[in-house]
Parts: C-alpha cells; sequence; structure tokens
C-alpha cells in the first residue's frame, strides 16, 4: 500500500455516536480519507489472495494470531513459506476506527530493529472483507507463561538471568526509541530456537511527544490490560508510561525467578490496597532489591530500567548446590 | 491398517443448526494419530467459535507418540495451558472486564487396546459395545451436580432454571480440573463424542441405532439427518469412531 496510514485516518468527527479510540488524542494530521468500514463477516480462509489460513495459534481479549502459508513465498519454492498472521476480533468491529488501531502497532513495533523484539512483515487489508491484518515472523518455541509453569519453584538462575537480561535490553530498547508496550506479561513473550522475542504492542503507545503524527490509542476511551500484571495507577485510569511497563516486567521476572506471582495473583490495586510486598527471602538480595523496587506501587518510586539491568547483570550464582537446594541466598 | 482403511474408521460433521447465527463448534477427526475432539465454544460474537477452534488446532499440534499415558499427559498440558491464556493471561477492556472466552471439551485418545477420554463441560463421549449405548463422561453441569447430590429427581433437575449451566469448562476457572477415564477396547466397540447441540435432540434409542450402523460414515448421517430433520436449536457436532 502506497500510504496505508492516509488510508486508515478515521474523520473523527462524521458521526458523534461513534465511538473512536485511535485519534481521538490529538492526532496532528488531519484525516484524508474517510474511515475504513469496519466488517463482522468471518475471517476468509485466503487473505489478499495470497495468505492462507491454516491454524490458530493464540486468542487474546482484543483479536486472534493465526499460522499462515504466504502462497507467494510457497510458489517460488520457499521451504518455509509460513506467517504468523494477526487480525482484530469481531468486538472491534463497532469502532470505526478499529484498523487505525491495529496500524498502530504495525508502525510501532516496525520501529524496533532488536534481536529480541519480534520482526513484523507487513500490513494489509483484505479488499473483499475490508479486514485489517499484520504479518509477522513466525516464532517457534513456547511462550514464557509455559515455562514458568514447568519450573514451579522459579527457573534456574542462570536460566532466569539470560531471559530476564534480554527481556530487560528489548524493553530498554523499546522504550529508547519512544515506543510503549502497553501490555507486558509472560504470554506475550516467545521463548525457542530463535532466542527469546517479546512480541504483541497491540496496547502499545508511543511516548509523549515521540513520533509525532502516528496514530494514538485513546486510553480515556478505551482502556485494557491483563489484570494481574497492570500497574496500579493504569487501572486507575491514568496513562500508559514507562514506569507502567517496569511494573508489568518486573511482575513477569518475578515470577520467572520464584515460580509465582508477586502478590499472589491478586491485582496491582488490590495488592496495593492491602499493602503487600512481594516476598523476597527466596531470591538473591541484589535481585530482590530490584524487584522490590520495581514493583513499587507509586511510579515515581518504581525502579528504573537501568537499575533492573544493573542488578541481573551483577547478581551471583548461588553459593553451592546447598544453598540452592535450600533456595536461600547468602545475604 | 491401509490409509484408506485408517481414514474410514472414523467420521465427523459440525452444522450450526437453524436458529443460531454462528457456529461455535468444533471438531478434530485425525485417526491416523488416533486422536479425535469435539469442542463447543461460549462467549459473545466470536469468542466462542475462537476457543473451541484453538482447542482443536493446539491439540492437533501435539506430538504423535505411541505411549497413551505420554499422549494423555500432553494433552492435559495442553488443555491447561489454553486455560491459562484464556483466563488469567487474557488481555481485557475497562468495559469488558471480565468476558467469557471459554468451551468445552470431550477428548478420546487410542492407543492398541486401551483407550482414554479427557473431558471438561458437557459435551459427551459415548460407548456402543453389544447392544447397549454408555455414557462414558459425565457432564459438568448444574444438573448433573443436582442429581449426583441426590437432591433432586431426573425431571426436576432437568427443569430447574440453570440445569445446563456449566460447573467446569476450559477458560472459565482456574485452576482447571479434567476428568479422564481409561477403558480396555473390545472388538465391536463404536466411539461418540458429540455437543449438547446433538445429544439434546435425540433419544437415547435413536443414538443407539445410529451408532449400530455398519460404519462411522453411516452413522454420522443418520444423526444429522435425525436433528436437522428436528428444531436443531443449537450448534451440533459428532465424530464417530470404530476403532
Amino acid at each position: 500500500m502506497n500510504d496505508p496510514l492516509a488510508q486508515l485516518a478515521a474523520e473523527a468527527v462524521a458521526d458523534p455516536d461513534l465511538t473512536y479510540f485511535a485519534f481521538a488524542a490529538g492526532a496532528r494530521s488531519g484525516p484524508r480519507v474517510p474511515p475504513l468500514m469496519p466488517t463482522s463477516a468471518a475471517l476468509p480462509e485466503v487473505l489478499c489472495g495470497r495468505y492462507r489460513i491454516e491454524r490458530l495459534l493464540g486468542v487474546g481479549g482484543m483479536g486472534a494470531v493465526y499460522q499462515a502459508c504466504d502462497l507467494l513465498r510457497e510458489q517460488f519454492g520457499d521451504p518455509q513459506p509460513y506467517v504468523a498472521l494477526k487480525t482484530l476480533g469481531e468486538d472491534f468491529a463497532e469502532y470505526p476506527d478499529a484498523s487505525a488501531l491495529l496500524y498502530s502497532e504495525f508502525a510501532l513495533t516496525s520501529r524496533l530493529r532488536h534481536a529480541n523484539v519480534v520482526q513484523l512483515h507487513a500490513f494489509d487489508i483484505d479488499p473483499l472483507s475490508q479486514r485489517a491484518f499484520i504479518t509477522l515472523e513466525l516464532l517457534s518455541g513456547c511462550t514464557l507463561d509455559r515455562f514458568i509453569d514447568e519450573h514451579p519453584a522459579g527457573a534456574p538462575w542462570g536460566d532466569a538471568r539470560e531471559i530476564g537480561l534480554a527481556l530487560l535490553e528489548a524493553l530498554a530498547h523499546a522504550h529508547a526509541a519512544g515506543v510503549l508496550h502497553g501490555d507486558l506479561k509472560p504470554s506475550n513473550v516467545m521463548v525457542g530456537d530463535q532466542g527469546l522475542r517479546l512480541f504483541d504492542f497491540g496496547l502499545g503507545q508511543a511516548q509523549e511527544n515521540r513520533l509525532p503524527g502516528l496514530p494514538q490509542l485513546c486510553r480515556s476511551r478505551f482502556a485494557a490490560w491483563t489484570l494481574r500484571y497492570a500497574a496500579p495507577e493504569l487501572l486507575d485510569g491514568e496513562a500508559l508510561s514507562a514506569a507502567a511497563d517496569i511494573y508489568a516486567l518486573s511482575c513477569v521476572l518475578y515470577e520467572l525467578c520464584t515460580g509465582r506471582h508477586p502478590f499472589r495473583r491478586l491485582s496491582g490495586k488490590q495488592a496495593r490496597a492491602m499493602q503487600l510486598q512481594a516476598e523476597a527471602s527466596v531470591l538473591a538480595p541484589p535481585i530482590a532489591r530490584a524487584l522490590q523496587a520495581g514493583l513499587a506501587f507509586d511510579p515515581a518510586r518504581r525502579a528504573s530500567l537501568e537499575e533492573l539491568l544493573q542488578a541481573f547483570r551483577t547478581a551471583p550464582q548461588p553459593s553451592s548446590r546447598l544453598m540452592r537446594w535450600l533456595g536461600r541466598w547468602p545475604a | 491398517m491401509s490409509a484408506l482403511a485408517e481414514r474410514l474408521r472414523s467420521a465427523a460433521r459440525t452444522d450450526t443448526g437453524k436458529v443460531r447465527a454462528r457456529n461455535e463448534d468444533a471438531f478434530l477427526d485425525l485417526p491416523e494419530r488416533r486422536l479425535w475432539v469435539v469442542a463447543d465454544g461460549m462467549g459473545g460474537h466470536e469468542r466462542g467459535a475462537l476457543a473451541s477452534r484453538l482447542i482443536v488446532d493446539r491439540l492437533a499440534g501435539l506430538p504423535d507418540e505411541r505411549d497413551l499415558q505420554v499422549r494423555v499427559q500432553g494433552l492435559r498440558r495442553c488443555l491447561h495451558e489454553i486455560n491459562r491464556r484464556l483466563h488469567q493471561q487474557l488481555t481485557v477492556t475497562a468495559e469488558r472486564p471480565d468476558p467469557v472466552i471459554g468451551s468445552t471439551v470431550v477428548a478420546l485418545l487410542l492407543e492398541g487396546a486401551r483407550g482414554a477420554c479427557v473431558w471438561a463441560g458437557d459435551s459427551r463421549c459415548y460407548l456402543w459395545r453389544r447392544g447397549r449405548l454408555y455414557q462414558l463422561s459425565r457432564d459438568h453441569s448444574l444438573e448433573q451436580q443436582l442429581l449426583d447430590r441426590g437432591e433432586l429427581s431426573p425431571q426436576q433437575a432437568a427443569r430447574h432454571p440453570a440445569a445446563q449451566a456449566l460447573t467446569r469448562a476450559i477458560g472459565v476457572a482456574e485452576p482447571l480440573s479434567l476428568d479422564i477415564l481409561e477403558f480396555d477396547i473390545f472388538p465391536g466397540d463404536v466411539f461418540l463424542l458429540c455437543s449438547d447441540g446433538l445429544y439434546r435432540e435425540l433419544s437415547v434409542g435413536a443414538l443407539g441405532a445410529a451408532l449400530s450402523l455398519p460404519s462411522p460414515q453411516l452413522a454420522i448421517r443418520r444423526l444429522f439427518d435425525e436433528v436437522l430433520g428436528g428444531a436443531a436449536r443449537d450448534n451440533l457436532s459428532a465424530v464417530v469412531v470404530r476403532p
């Protein structure tokens, strides 16, 4: 497509009865063409005459990801013609600018070039069904929630450190590029042969005053999260921030290292109301201190990514098999 | 067994029925892998259909093992993972903080002379053996719970306003508890997996008569002809297996 953003620009004043969640908060360039008409039709078997849907890989609250065969690549004999293909769910058909949300994810993620961030191929719209979709690299391996489930007492430190550093570096890269993730959780991290990949920037946003002109998800109109990983201030209605990403990532890292959610699977808001503190005796003291600071309920007191990175880079190995068996660390 | 003979030992079909706008059922018919599944999704919009499809697509991707215990364990792990995804790991919106996206599941795994049935919800597994129909799965529904407690007669339980409410399903609650039944297979056994849209429309006699037909394909045709000849108020799915 020549100018997908122009095609997607929604006419926010066209109909006051319609709810918009993108563009509503200060899109800088005015819309140039009318919005696409979203559709509630079932997903076609082949999109754009090129991508044949093969199987469903995952379902989220907002959409679904399929494995698809790229028929063009197959025609040219590519032995691995498969891609992942993400579409929004029919729930979003009622929003006139639903496709802009998906484009926003594409635009944000495309700006990231990091070994631990998923690589997107293209954003497209099936002309017949008017379905917008993203194609991206097909990842093999298992998601981090399964890895955590298979290590109920916490991952071995070597694995936890490797995964933790890769995740922290991926998020640091995104933040440095002005991109907030907005929905960090174990099932949005793939661990496999290709290494670790952070994916699903579907609730992502550009940081304030960064990437001007890009469609912005308007959280006052459309708020979404995964309850157990959302920072308490997000649940209070505050805007997404780098600190909120750090809270979510600290939850994930704590779960990875201990096998348990830091607040017994309560939401950040519930944990704050009960003044809970993540139990830290099973962690190496530098990691415990960093994660507890990362889980601070007050975003102003929360650890920075650099502090978390430093802790994961320098934390010692368990001193002996006995200490490891006991799950205790020298002070 | 030749590939053709293997394929012919089972048959499956799903239909939207006459009332529902969309089919939220899904099935898996993999005789070469000795694995068959029916899932009946629930949730608004397309959520139910996605949940049931996710179950069958993920189960289709399980490795082909030759040990029944290993297979059952892999299938259970996969269902627990899907349950976690559809429940605690689900992204929700402030407008819909607690969306329903779930599905029943009933799976049949065969290996040599042994078989296993794994289920959650009210989709059923029946066995037709020596002219008698046995229900191998026990529904996870309020109706069944009331019957098990012995507080109500079958007629009273069926009339309860929430009789069909599920007490277990994939994606609905944590922790997920799956029921498993293992059994020996006898020559002449025929298995039926089906969603409630099929068995609620047919008598036990009609189910047995269909399963006594000489092939799974004939049995499926008879079952669907009978339901679609009636009210067909729900989506209906069935898999018939003659090991």
